[in-house]
């Protein structure tokens, strides 16, 4: 991660590839806020809600209910990738995601994930929402994928939003160069950091890497900054086990925390694999049930940590 | 995930009282009928060939007056306030001068239409074609010309209304009438008035006339009081439950007392007004008679009442809940073909709460917070229940009205104060009168007892404007012109042609209706005068003026603008596509418009040009351009035959739906006969950026030009407005709107699924309110096509 030795600010020119910019977010921090999703993900969690997010580069979607089969993608693609399958549109060994068959689709049944964005132009983007920010006590959050996979770029877009007095929260995955824990203390506002699992053979299993930087990165940053909120997926059969949530609890209490946001999981996901390139096969796991929720508060509050659950 | 309305749908426990919950139940469970007893007592009146011969304001107070004394009078099971609109629990009458004629029409059509039925019998029926042929040549639509030719014109023009609908053919209302001065001095007190005003007038004079109307008919109206005290008196003989019995002897003092002497007490206050609502009702058009602001005016006498003991804020609450159920006794009675344009089952009757008073405190009060839990319990068709807004209106007020609409209620919509203010001024109100704004019909905002606006005078197809601009003047597909001669497309070179041609269009027949208009406003000032009407507004006792002839102290004309999103994103469209990216010439849209853009590659480019409500400056501005031409052309047409400017309204009801299914292709993509988009809202389905967005496109615009007030529906889905952080989250998005020059809002949270279940299976939902346009109906009242439109813009917010 060489960047680093980039200085701030970012030169205007700057990019980065950003799959999705949702206003009136209400559910990813405090008030309105317009999120951003960044493209490229350290981690493979089984349970990914995002999976579109995982490759940095730009990909191709298919969204079968959507299509109509008039095939006005056919000629339009330059690479002969185009298939008249009943599921599938893409040849993705083919396919180098131009962009071009979703230009010619007329009921965006397909569609490019992920664009590069100017640093200039992502920050004007944001702005447009300042008044609602600023009613509100919102502001931007930046969410992924992995904001921090592009940390020269985000950290000078945190830099530009705070001048215009906009508040600033990172939701990352935790898995970034621990030589970034000191800059993205000085420049955000807040982070919402994911403690996916306790134990690191576990983690491992899970999403693809061990939680030994994650957890080095969670420690550092708690000791620099404030507004710093663990958050933990619930995935049942995954890490809601008791003695994972123990486990946890203890992690927290170590870097004095004592409160803890609780995703439930959903499987939102699971049709995002069927448009995408992707190897994974959905996850066949349940979304925990409210009873299931209120025990792991218990455990939480058992060991002295307040559980948020989220709907 | 569960639905806020299906919840709100198990939440009748949520009503406080039995009382309460048999009387919405008696009222929600009566089938809509049609009245005969209007049109059939009017007929007579006017058949006798005395009556003929006497000026026309005598002969309107002496008819009502008639109607008042003869009609059926009823008091139901447990009601505190009394009083029927209409001899059916649910019903609504036939104005046969007035628009009833061509209502008529449908006589054998009513009972088993699909939308809006309403039950009639077959003696009812035929008693009604009976005065058919003695109203042909004498309703209003046909007296506003003279000449056969014109008459001819005019009615097949309005029968089809391609172009404008001009509803002051049926009748004008649309006021707020001066119940303040009503409750405190009774029917008598405006008589006494009339009495010394009239002995200062030469005898049969036009003012010694009107004078004289407005004495016949204010003894007429306390007759109709009393007339419910003896029943009630005779009720209470028979009455074996003691409980009911002491109730129906307060009614029965009540009403010896109101409407004719000023009350003593808030029931008091509550009943005279609610008497003359009905008296009101009868006299002209039965829509828009708008109580207004109840919590101002009803104050007084809930404070005194208290002061004394005699009652208690849950008695008030019981009263006022009483008055609100009483309001939706009422239904219009519209052809299959009015329907298209005010769908819904809807009166207008509005009451607004809060905001500032005529010194610019704050005025919210403990009225407004009973009001405001009393549209939350019962969630009713009427009276529409409007709550004003300002700068310094108490978090505690927000509060419940944020939490009430976060939790999928559709009422009340909101109003800002220091824009609509603002607007009225620069229209000649004074601060103080422009202060004591209430809204009326849908969201017209008028000063409370002092306005005679004819809100809803007509409504306007402006798209059709620009697809005449585009083809020299024709019609697509018409072989005669209808328009004004306009430059062929080929010949326009920049935006700037398209523009001139569009605006001459839009002023051509802008003019064609207002010469139609003028006609009309002569024949309601000729034939149909109102003298209870113009007793209740201040300016005409004075004057000594009808307000149909221009007695009011404030006197406007509303002209709708429908379409102006459709409008202005087509011509954005047109701009983008011919203008900047050359991708056609003018001729060649031209000609795919004509043919329903026949190609799908080119309707989904053009729908892909960023429309208005997407944050988009460069579409935005189009429509700007749309509603301040529209609203510049309007005020240099005027003024009306009583004085007043013409305004622009932003709303457009149902017409939006209709005028959207005669109108040809439009250059945003959108294809023949397809809905345009409901008042100043996005067109369908195009605001994809979410609801900061969309607020974002709507404070580009400048509201100070609609004088008439606009209709901006927002809908969310109940997932996304879920829990605290939903309501907090949707009171910011008002108050920054609001802040940044926003006139009005109706949120609608909406769940599709319920919808669905809604659309195929009525009886399971049988009340399902949703918002259409600047009033609440319940869904069952709507047509297909609008519960269609509904369902898919539902599940497009949803995506």
């Amino acid at each position: 991660m060489n960047t680093l030795k980039g200085t701030l600010p970012q030169e205007e020119t700057s990019t980065a590839m950003v799959f999705d910019i949702q206003r009136f977010s209400l559910h990813d921090g405090p008030g309105v806020r317009t999120t951003v999703f960044f493209k490229g993900c350290p981690l493979r969690c089984l349970w990914c809600q995002n999976p579109e997010s995982w490759k940095r580069p730009a990909e191709m979607a298919f969204y079968e209910q959507r299509c109509e089969r008039c095939f006005a993608c056919e000629p339009a693609c330059p690479k002969d990738a185009i298939v008249r399958d009943a599921k599938h549109r893409i040849d993705f060994s083919r396919c180098d995601a131009c962009g071009d068959c979703a230009a010619a689709c007329m009921n965006e049944a397909l569609r490019t994930i992920g664009k590069p964005w100017l640093l200039t132009t992502l920050f004007e983007e944001i702005v447009r929402d300042k008044d609602f920010f600023l009613d509100s006590g919102g502001g931007v959050t930046l969410s992924g994928g992995e904001p921090f996979l592009y940390p020269d770029f985000t950290l000078s877009l945190c830099a530009m939003l705070r001048q215009a007095g906009i508040h600033t929260l990172a939701e990352t995955c935790g898995w970034f160069d621990s030589r970034l824990c000191e800059l993205i203390a000085g420049s955000l506002d807040a982070v919402f950091f994911d403690i996916k699992h306790a134990s690191a053979s576990a983690h491992k299993t899970l999403t693809g890497k061990d939680n030994g930087l994650i957890i080095k990165n969670f420690m550092a940053l708690c000791e620099l900054m404030k507004d710093i909120q663990p958050r933990m997926p619930i995935v049942p059969g995954c890490n809601d086990d008791e003695e994972n949530i123990r486990a946890t609890a203890t992690i927290l209490r170590k870097a004095g925390k004592q409160s803890i946001h609780c995703l439930p999981y959903h499987s939102l996901g699971n049709d995002k694999l069927m448009r995408i390139q992707s190897s994974q096969a959905p996850a066949a796991i349940q979304p925990p049930t409210p009873t299931e929720l209120e025990r792991v508060k218990t455990i939480f509050k058992e060991e002295g940590i307040h559980a948020v659950l989220y709907s | 995930m569960q639905s806020c309305t299906h919840e709100a749908l198990q939440k009748n426990d949520g009503i406080t009282g039995e009382r309460v919950r048999l009387l919405k139940k008696a009222v929600m469970d009566a089938a809509p009928g049609i009245c005969t007893e209007r049109a059939l007592i009017w007929t007579e009146y006017f058949k006798r060939k005395e009556n003929r011969s006497k000026p026309a304001v005598i002969g309107m107070a002496e008819a009502l007056s008639e109607v008042l004394g003869r009609k059926g009078i009823a008091i139901h099971p447990g009601e505190l306030i009394v009083g029927n609109f209409s001899s059916k629990r649910v019903g609504g009458s036939i104005y046969p001068e007035l628009h009833g004629l061509p209502v008529m029409l449908d006589l054998f059509k009513f009972s088993g239409r699909e939308t809006n039925p309403l039950r009639i019998s077959l003696s009812e029926k035929l008693r009604l074609a009976g005065i058919v042929p003695f109203w042909m040549f004498r309703f209003l639509g046909i007296r506003a010309y003279r000449s056969i030719p014109k008459k001819v014109r005019l009615l097949f023009d309005q029968l089809i209304a391609r172009y404008y609908l001009i509803n002051e053919a049926g009748g004008i209302s649309h006021f707020a009438p001066d119940y303040e001065r009503l409750i405190a001095m009774g029917m008598d007190g405006f008589a006494q008035e009339a009495d010394r005003l009239q002995a200062g007038v030469q005898k049969h004079s036009e003012e010694w006339n009107f004078y004289e109307g407005v004495k016949i008919i204010a003894e007429g109206v306390s007759c109709f009081g009393e007339r419910y005290a003896e029943l009630a008196e005779r009720m209470s003989g028979t009455e074996p439950d003691t409980q009911r019995k002491a109730e129906l002897q307060q009614i029965a003092q009540a009403c010896r007392r109101v409407p004719r002497h000023g009350a003593r007490s808030f029931v008091e206050a509550v009943q005279s007004l609610f008497l003359v609502q009905i008296a009101l009702n009868l006299e002209s058009l039965d829509n828009s008679v708008c109580p207004g602001r109840m919590d101002q005016y009803l104050y007084p006498y809930y404070e005194a009442d208290l002061a004394k003991g005699i009652i208690t804020r849950e008695k008030a609450h019981e009263i006022l809940c009483c008055f609100s159920i009483k309001m939706c006794e009422i239904v219009p009675v519209f052809s299959r073909h009015l329907t298209n344009f005010h769908g819904g089952m809807f009166n207008g009757q509005v009451v607004t709460i809060g905001g500032v008073d005529r010194d610019g405190k704050d005025a919210v009060n403990e009225l407004s917070y009973i009001f405001l839990e009393i549209m939350d319990e019962l969630r009713m068709r009427q009276p529409n229940y409007h709550a004003r807004v300002h700068a310094g209106s108490p978090e505690e007020y927000l509060d419940k009205i944020f939490s009430i609409l976060s939790a999928g209620s559709n009422s009340p919509a909101l109003y800002c104060d220091e824009v609509i203010i603002e607007t009225m001024r620069r229209n000649g109100y004074s601060l103080e009168d422009a202060r004591d704004y209430t809204a009326v019909g849908c969201v017209e905002p008028v000063s409370q007892a002092r306005s005679f606006s004819s809100t809803d005078a007509a409504i306007f197809n402006v798209p059709l404007m620009l697809e005449m601009a585009l083809n020299k003047g024709l019609r697509f597909g018409r072989p005669f012109r209808s328009g004004a001669k306009t430059t062929a497309p080929e010949e326009m070179k920049t935006m700037e042609d398209v523009k001139a041609a569009f605006e001459k269009q839009l002023r051509y027949k802008l003019i064609d209706l207002m010469d139609d208009l003028q006609a009309i406003e002569r024949a309601n000032r000729d034939y149909h005068p109102t003298p209870l009407t113009s007793m209740l507004i201040r300016g005409c006792l004075d004057k000594g003026t009808c307000s149909t002839a221009g007695g009011a102290q404030y006197n406007f004309s509303g002209i709708q603008c429908v379409g102006p999103a459709d409008t202005g994103d087509a011509m954005r469209a047109i701009e983008q596509s011919v203008f900047i990216e050359g991708k056609f010439s003018l001729r060649e849209l031209a000609e795919k418009l004509k043919r329903n853009i026949p190609d799908d590659k080119d309707r989904t480019y053009l729908k892909r040009i960023k429309k208005f409500g997407n944050d988009c400056e460069e579409a935005d501005r189009w429509v700007r351009y749309v509603i301040e031409t529209f609203a510049s052309t309007l005020s240099s047409l005027g003024p009306n035959t009583r004085g007043g400017k013409y305004v622009m309204g932003l709303y457009s009801v149902t017409a939006h739906e209709y005028f959207g299914r005669i109108n040809g292709a439009l250059p945003n993509g959108r294809r023949r006969s397809e809905s345009f988009g409901s008042g100043i809202s996005p067109s369908n389905g195009m605001d994809k950026e979410g609801p900061t967005a969309v607020l974002n496109s709507m404070n580009r615009l400048d509201f100070h030009a609609a004088g008439n007030g606009i209709n901006f529906n927002m809908k969310f889905d109940p997932h996304s407005l879920r829990g605290p952080e939903g309501r907090k989250a949707l009171a910011s998005l008002v108050r920054t709107y609001f802040h940044r020059g926003g006139m009005q809002i109706q949120t609608n949270v909406l769940d599709p699924s319920i919808l669905i279940e809604a659309k195929d299976n009525p009886k399971l939902y049988p009340h399902l309110l949703v918002r259409v346009s600047g009033y609440s109906a319940y869904f069952n009242d709507l047509t297909p096509a609008m519960k269609n439109e509904l369902i898919r813009r539902s599940y497009l917010s949803c995506l």
